[in-house]
């Protein structure tokens, strides 16, 4: 356990700007853009006089619609974290078992005593958890900055921000939420992972090239065999990844529900799963069928990549 | 006593290219040992065997272990540097202490600050700011604070200058050599490895050539140096090997007697350097 950490603290150290820079960057965009638009504001509305009528028509609403938009434009802000996360484990995973064969710094760590399998533990860790957990912690810091930031401009027209806002949101929930989709997409995109972790023991350079070419090639070949064979474009690997995408846990898009734009897990275009953005909804993904399914071929793929680290050296 | 290394029929084959073919060879513990052979003889493949780093065939046994199995359980007693400048570029020193301390039980903070002390390199340091003879200093500081059996060290000072390499070999055998340890070095610059060690490995196209210790070399081989007019009487007594140097003769013989050599000329003990190539360049010795 304590090489583990050991280990998992190296990828932190390795990786700082991935892991660590990049959300910090994402925060301070988020800051910079709402201090802008209040800028903005506060530069062509005469007085204030429009945001003071937006702010008024808002709190004409009734509580349970201004909660749950609240809760949804906060959730929702988290989008453009997720995707750069998604980003980032994807290229951290693709140079994980790489970079040290390509710079043959794996000579140094394999001459010290923590096992392949460790290191590959370390490595899916630090990808599945420390990576989403430190999005996720510097979200948290950035929607109290907004929180904060957003006050002081309702404060500034004499409007509430308490009443407005602020009591009606459940911060904790969808923070909470939040989390455990992101940790519950770390589960369910397991199969690419390794995938990714496979290709990286593997490829001799370009690892992005020996990620991405096999699948395409594959599907191309599936897609055309059986437009010959059935003269239809029906499921191919493209379909499967795809659909894969669309069941995540992640909250990635918004659909129309009960009459009304919310946000959606993955995207709803199947019935396969209720795309309602709920912990039960999210745990149904983790206890289904495909999960298991995926989990068997990620233990293989990752079974695939410690065979080849076991055996990889310098050249 | 028990080897610290020990290997029967051990082979190792790349497709058809035979890299270690079929070597039997037994280091004990205490030794220096130096592995000496032209490139590409497997020298790099033998060690990787050693390390459990590569898969082989025959039996190898070190410190009791089948190393490419048990990798990991084995690197808490054996140490290597595997050519320099391998540390990765993106640490800082203070990271790579912490790592290796919080990875190896036998790892000694303290001692591996104090090497430190006496070189340019701080914790705040990048690998990637260092020179490469720093690199070879913080490498080689990292592995004396480590506490283990046997070191191996594979080209260690490659590309290094002259004050590095010296100060190198002499750290290592001041500081860190003792009864316990065993060192196994290859190297090209056998020069200046020959003082420090205490037994020679040749390897000629993957098998091993010779494998005596030093002393036994001193008993077994002589260099005789004779007078042109003088050769062909030496030539009879078969030599090894036959060089000329301002024009004189230098034959080198095995296990001929020095009194039989004494009447022709000069007698002198070879050097690693010169026995290295009549080995290699003459038949087996």
């Amino acid at each position: 356990m304590k090489r583990l950490l050991a280990l998992i603290h190296r990828e932190f150290w390795e990786n700082k700007g991935a892991f660590r820079t990049t959300p910090l960057v994402i925060g301070g965009v988020y800051i910079v853009f709402l201090l802008m638009a209040m800028f903005t504001t506060a530069h062509f509305d005469n007085e204030l006089y429009t945001f003071r009528e937006a702010v008024r028509l808002l709190a004409e609403q009734p509580e349970a619609f201004r909660a749950t938009h609240a809760n949804d434009v906060m959730l929702g802000s988290s989008l453009f974290f997720t995707i750069v996360l998604a980003f980032v484990v994807f290229f951290y995973l693709l140079g994980a078992l790489y970079d040290d064969r390509k710079d043959r710094s794996i000579l140094f760590w394999k001459s010290l005593p923590a096992s392949d399998t460790l290191t590959i533990a370390s490595k899916l860790l630090a990808a599945m958890v420390l990576a989403p957990l430190i999005f996720w912690a510097v979200f948290v810091v950035t929607q109290i900055l907004m929180a904060i930031i957003a006050s002081l401009m309702v404060l500034s027209v004499g409007e509430n921000p308490w009443t407005l806002f602020l009591s009606v949101v459940n911060p904790l929930k969808v923070w909470l939420i939040l989390l455990v989709s992101y940790l519950a997409s770390s589960l369910w995109f397991l199969p690419i992972y390794g995938w990714l972790l496979l290709v990286s023991a593997f490829a001799p350079r370009i690892p992005l090239l020996f990620a991405v070419l096999p699948p395409v090639v594959f599907a191309i070949l599936q897609i055309w065999i059986d437009f010959l064979r059935t003269f239809t474009l029906d499921s191919s690997l493209f379909g499967i990844i795809g659909e894969w995408i669309a069941n995540s846990p992640a909250i990635l898009t918004a659909q129309v529900h009960d009459g009304r734009g919310t946000l959606a897990l993955g995207i709803p275009l199947t019935s396969d799963f209720d795309h309602t953005v709920t912990l039960a909804n999210i745990f149904d993904r983790l206890f289904s069928v495909p999960m298991l399914i995926g989990l068997v071929v990620a233990a293989v793929f990752l079974a695939g990549a410690l065979w080849l680290r076991r055996r990889a050296t310098d050249s | 006593m028990t080897p610290i290394v020990s290997a029967r029929g051990l082979s190792k084959r790349y497709g058809r290219t035979v890299a270690v073919d079929n070597i039997d060879l037994e280091i004990p513990p205490g030794r220096i040992v130096g592995l000496i052979g032209p490139n590409g003889a497997g020298k790099t493949s033998a060690l990787k065997a050693i390390l459990g780093l590569a898969t082989y065939d025959g039996e190898l046994s070190v410190l009791g272990r089948n190393p490419s199995r048990e990798r990991a359980a084995l690197m808490e007693d054996v140490c290597f540097i595997a050519d320099v400048a391998v540390l990765p570029r993106w640490i800082r020193v203070w990271q790579l202490i912490d790592v290796t301390e919080r990875l190896h039980p036998r790892f000694s903070r303290p001692r591996c600050l104090e090497y430190l002390a006496q070189t340019k390199v701080t914790p705040e340091h990048r690998v990637k700011q260092l020179s490469k003879g720093m690199v070879a200093q913080l490498h080689l500081a990292l592995v004396m604070a480590i506490d283990v059996r046997l070191l191996v060290l594979d080209e260690p000072t490659l590309g290094l200058d002259i004050l590095y390499r010296k100060q190198f070999y002499t750290s290592l055998l001041n500081d860190y050599f003792d009864e316990q340890r065993t060192i196994l070095i290859t190297t090209h610059q056998v020069e200046e490895v020959e003082h420090i060690l205490t037994d020679l490995l040749f390897i000629k196209d993957g098998r091993v050539a010779l494998q005596a210790t030093m002393e036994e070399v001193e008993q077994r081989y002589v260099e005789l140096m004779v007078r042109p007019d003088r050769a062909a009487e030496a030539r009879a007594l078969k030599p090894l090997y036959e060089r000329e140097l301002f024009g004189r003769h230098i034959f080198l013989y095995a296990n001929v007697g020095r009194e039989r050599l004494a009447g022709l000329g000069e007698l002198h003990t070879p050097s690693v350097a010169d026995l290295f190539v009549a080995t290699m360049k003459g038949g087996d010795a």
